[in-house]
């Protein structure tokens, strides 16, 4: 690891003014991406901005919404009452994330600003990398791929985003508060991420020295049901081959209302809009599912590593869609 | 019932805690990247980013004036150094930095020595090298891949094969396919030399100290007595440190040309390129039986992937050939050199795929047969080796079917596939036979008694977790007569009389006897001793006619006529009193028996979620026959480390390396998945069978049965359960999709 400079901000806009001093610096909150590709020597910042003394710790229900700090931890929030209560996909992403260690260090904020996983972004002596050198090619798409993405995937990138909290944060439209040196803004969860077909370098809307401050989850309606499916070889700390984040409104066997979120697939966190589409206002059937599942991966791009995904997804899908309905017919 | 039972005392057999666990437990157990020494500089490996070719030039300068840096040593300024020793796993490593040539990605061409390790870290990564590179060999089915036939002349033809299989009434044939694995102990490999003028100290993490001490000997052209190598613990080993690695050749060239101590701890991507791996490989079954289940004819032939450079000792299908009773017998295995890091011995190495293949096989023939699998193998059961026509000196196999589906309730089975459900979960039994084949090799050990009657039993042998402190001090203690308190076991040090490797469920057969002859040895020696005094009660008492009990020697049955060995060093003023013993592998011609090895028989019911492809090992159950059992609980425990390296193999572990640049593409804990605790249901254990009668203290070594026959019991299960039969390791979700 190079050597670096660390500085330990004491407050939002000193962080934030810290950041924009030095446009090569990076913020250390967790530090369980971070500092792993620190290690790696994929990120080498000569400066690294502490902001884990920031108050951006609480969680807190602001009406119709859950108000979450960046930099709660994931443990906090699978653990807050409201999100048992009210957000159980978000509950079941969060527990079937990382490991029970990884999710005392690990922050909702950094959660959202995840790298991927892929072993050719995060392997320096690589040299074909398009999100660590525009231009440069994609090795993983050519090579040994399998938990790699297939939706916003190309040629040039097929770098997965990991995350499983937020596969069920984009189905519930959750939105990103955010301070920057001049100003504060709010994104979209759902427009927040750029796929990586479009920039594999530029993974969301973040501008250098902008921080997220916090993450607001509108709480659905009591009708809802909702659940989380995360599909992988291994019974615990891997990340998702598939998973599905579904929440549905159902009212006299027809769908009121529709949520899906999938994981494991995407460039991005992915929202499946597509399937919505094809589940609201039909019937709560398993062919319905079907239809929705197929609706979801039909623009699926894939390598030979990556094919059997497409399936996968599906079945994930449609798997979950049933347990939350409780239709298996 | 052998004379070694009728001798067994209730100390040896139970399972008394490790007496090495209390300091494990509160971290105090000093692993070899623990020491350090004072004016110690750090090590770092740059390895090379290309998989076949030459280096045209390297690029030091900037790391060479980077902070801290002490030295960078390339093949263009390292001295030359000698290749170490022939072992029975082969020909030693090539020396590090001997040319240009690369023969796979991850090979070491440098090696930067700094004051700190993140300044050795940091520097290292400023290296560049310049290379000429040529296209890789990296599949093992590469028609231009050179292939050594019959590398341990281990091949085996008996019978007619060929008119066998033409009269068979029920052929099969298949092909399996294995993956490459990685040892991934939880320790990563450190090694830490130091010169005194041409006296070399190194502490290595090592399961073979004395093969170190001798390799570094001969590469550095000095007396073997002017090395010595320390592995007081060891994190984990599983083969991987079998051998004397380039690294550790590395690190000592590096200390002596700086005139500096250094220290090395291999990062966990270096852990994939550094220290072996399990090779893949494919290997070819052909089965001819009767229709009532009697095998006609068992050919199994193997293709197994080595390094361009260097040996590996993995003869996958040679157990085949005494397995069970066959008169028609094909065993051949070759190796494919590609452009990969070498391969090296992995727990349970060569049966760990040849018994997925041959199990597996006889499932299918099982299926075909429409016969129960466990009856197939009962039917075709031999008490003496068919090789050589001799009695084994210990086979209790059938007890392990026996036992093992009653405790499993195997009879609860449907045959038909896809007959049991429970909910979304398709449910399979399976079951295989394991075997571990007989390994030893010549051990010593010495025993000594002090004036205060306690006893320090030595040898270099290493503790890699297996409980060697605890068993040689359990042994030591029944054969002297005293409480475990009074008897302390060390091992570690290559200046220790020479040990066999920790490694082929060898060690605590070979090195268990060597204890047993120095502690009967030193025995003899107080007898003796006390024999010729008129003072003692003992005068004119036969040595061979005592027995030592509570730190006494007495006539056998008279406790009453005893002296004790504080009683007998005072009378003879002496402080103590040291005797050497030793052990050498038995030879079945002399003994009248063929070696037996560890047998199991392993049952394991999964579920299957079909639609999802998700399998999950719900239950398995173990019986093996280890020979007399040394300590309940560390054999148990060996049992179930086994098992959970099975599940491991057989579900998730498979070392992917690039295609095109044949870099390991999953060197990370990330991205190479074990299992974890959630992947492992609850183990039954079964220990059966009677105390080898080949050697004097009738164990067998249990390290390599746990995890032999999990892989195909798994993939047998997992075709009872979907009717999907998986010839192909790890068995990954999309297999099953």
């Amino acid at each position: 690891m190079r050597a670096f400079d660390y500085v330990r901000a004491t407050d939002t806009r000193e962080a934030v003014r810290l950041l924009a001093e030095d446009p090569a610096a990076s913020c250390l909150a967790g530090g369980t991406t971070q500092l792993d590709l620190m290690k790696d020597g994929v990120l080498e910042p000569p400066r690294l901005i502490d902001i884990t003394r920031l108050p951006l710790h609480g969680i807190e229900r602001r009406g119709a919404a859950l108000h979450v700090g960046a930099l709660a931890t994931m443990e906090e929030l699978a653990a807050d009452a409201t999100v048992a209560a009210r957000l159980p996909m978000v509950r079941e992403s969060l527990l079937r994330g990382a490991s029970v260690q990884l999710r005392n260090m690990a922050t909702i904020g950094g959660n959202l600003l995840q790298r991927t996983r892929c072993r050719y972004f995060r392997d320096p002596t690589v040299p074909e990398c398009n999100k660590r050198t525009p231009g440069s090619g994609c090795a993983a798409a050519q090579g040994a791929a399998r938990m790699h993405a297939v939706l916003g995937a190309s040629e040039r990138c097929i770098a997965l985003h990991a995350s499983d909290l937020a596969v069920a944060l984009v189905a519930l439209d959750a939105v990103v508060h955010i301070q920057g040196p001049a100003e504060a803004r709010t994104v979209p969860l759902t427009e927040f991420y750029l796929t990586a077909d479009e920039s594999p370098q530029r993974e969301n809307v973040l501008e250098h020295a902008e921080l997220i401050t916090a993450v607001e989850i509108p709480l659905p309606s009591a009708a809802a049901r909702s659940g989380y499916l995360k599909v992988r070889d291994r019974a615990s700390y891997e990340f998702a081959l598939a998973s599905a984040a579904v929440l549905l409104v159902l009212e006299d066997g027809m769908i009121r209302q529709a949520r899906v979120g999938l994981g494991g697939v995407g460039t991005k966190p992915w929202r499946a809009y597509e399937s919505e589409h094809v589940l609201t206002g039909a019937s709560a059937t398993t062919a319905t599912f079907r239809e929705a599942a197929d609706a979801a991966l039909r623009d699926a791009w894939t390598v030979p590593g990556t094919a059997f995904k497409v399936p996968l997804a599906r079945r994930t899908l449609v798997r979950e869609l049933q347990t939350v309905s409780e239709v298996t017919a | 019932m052998s004379t070694v039972e009728s001798r067994r005392r209730p100390l040896v057999g139970a399972g008394v805690n490790r007496v090495d666990g209390p300091r494990k437990v509160t971290g105090t157990a000093p692993y070899p990247m623990d020491f350090s020494v004072p004016g110690q500089a750090y090590g770092a490996l740059v390895q090379s980013t290309i998989a076949a070719g030459r280096i045209v030039r390297m690029h030091t300068e900037a790391a060479e004036r980077a902070p801290g840096v002490i030295g960078v040593l390339t093949h263009e300024n390292a001295p030359r150094v000698g290749t170490g020793p022939v072992t029975v796993l082969g020909a030693s490593p090539p020396a590090p930095l001997r040319n240009d040539r690369i023969v796979h990605h991850g090979q070491h061409i440098a090696f930067v020595v700094a004051e700190t390790p993140e300044q050795a870290g940091a520097a290292a990564r400023l290296v560049r090298a310049d290379y000429e590179a040529t296209e890789p060999l990296l599949d093992l089915q590469d028609p231009r891949a050179e292939h050594l036939v019959d590398p341990w002349g281990m091949d085996t033809s008996r019978g007619d094969t060929a008119a066998a299989m033409a009269s068979a009434e029920v052929t099969l044939r298949a092909t399996y396919t294995t993956a490459d694995n990685t040892h991934n102990p939880l320790g990563l490999f450190a090694t830490l030399a130091a010169w005194e003028g041409d006296t070399l100290t190194v502490h290595d993490t090592s399961q073979w100290p004395s093969m170190v001490r001798t390799s570094l000997a001969m590469a550095f052209g000095i007396p073997e007595s002017s090395v010595r190598v320390l592995v007081p613990y060891v994190g984990g080993g599983f083969g991987a440190g079998l051998r004397a690695w380039p690294h550790v050749i590395l690190t000592a060239m590096a200390a002596r040309v700086l005139r500096r101590p250094v220290k090395l701890v291999l990062t966990r991507p270096q852990m994939f390129t550094s220290v072996g791996h399990r090779p893949s490989g494919v290997q070819w079954l052909r089965v001819g039986a009767t229709r009532d289940g009697e095998l006609l004819v068992l050919n199994h032939r193997s293709l197994i992937s080595l390094s361009m450079e260097d040996n590996d000792y993995e003869p996958f299908a040679s157990a085949t050939a005494f397995a069970y009773r066959c008169p028609n017998v094909i065993t051949q295995d070759r190796q494919a050199r590609i452009n990969i890091a070498v391969p090296t011995s992995m727990r349970a190495p060569a049966e760990a795929q040849g018994n997925f293949a041959l199990e597996s096989a006889l499932d299918e023939l099982a299926y075909t047969l429409g016969m129960d699998p466990v009856e197939l193998r009962l039917r075709n059961h031999t008490d003496v080796d068919p090789r050589n026509g001799l009695p084994w000196s210990g086979k209790a196999l059938l007890e392990c079917y026996e036992v093992g589906a009653r405790r499993f309730g195997w009879s609860r089975r449907n045959p038909r596939p896809r007959s049991m459900r429970d909910g979304n979960w398709l449910v399979g039994y399976g079951m295989a036979s394991a075997l571990f084949p007989y390994f030893a090799q010549p051990c010593a050990a010495q025993a000594t008694v002090r004036g205060d009657g306690s006893a320090l039993v030595r040898s270099a042998a290493t503790d890699i977790g297996t409980g060697t402190y605890t068993v040689m001090a359990q042994l030591a203690a029944e054969e002297l007569g005293l409480p475990l308190d009074m008897v302390r076991f060390d091992l570690g040090d290559s200046d220790m009389p020479n040990s066999m490797m920790a490694g082929g469920s060898g060690l605590t057969g070979a090195l268990g006897n060597a204890v047993h002859d120095a502690c009967r040895r030193l025995v003899r020696s107080f007898t003796e001793l006390a024999w010729a005094s008129p003072e003692s009660p003992l005068r004119g008492v036969p040595p061979d006619d005592v027995q030592c009990t509570g730190g006494t020697i007495h006539p056998v049955g008279r406790p009453d006529l005893g002296e004790s060995y504080v009683e007998i060093l005072a009378r003879h003023e002496l402080s103590e009193l040291t005797a050497n013993g030793k052990s050498s592998p038995p030879v079945p011609e002399e003994l009248g028996m063929s070696l037996a090895g560890a047998y199991g028989a392993k049952f394991v019911e999964v579920r299957v979620d079909a639609d999802l492809g998700l399998l999950r090992v719900a239950r398995v159950v173990s019986v093996i026959d280890g020979g007399r059992i040394l300590n309940e609980k560390t054999a148990r425990s060996q049992i179930i480390g086994g098992t959970v390296g099975g599940i491991g193999m057989t579900l998730f572990e498979d070392t992917v390396t690039d295609p095109h640049t044949g870099r390991i593409a999953n060197a990370t804990f990330g991205d190479y998945l074990v299992a974890v605790n959630a992947d492992v249901p609850e183990l039954d254990v079964v220990f059966v069978g009677e105390p080898d009668r080949g050697t004097a203290t009738g164990t067998k070594g249990v390290g390599e049965v746990g995890l032999v026959g999990i892989a195909p019991a798994i993939a047998n299960a997992v075709y009872h359960a979907t009717g999907k039969r998986i010839r192909q390791l790890p068995i990954t979700l999309d297999a099953l999709l």
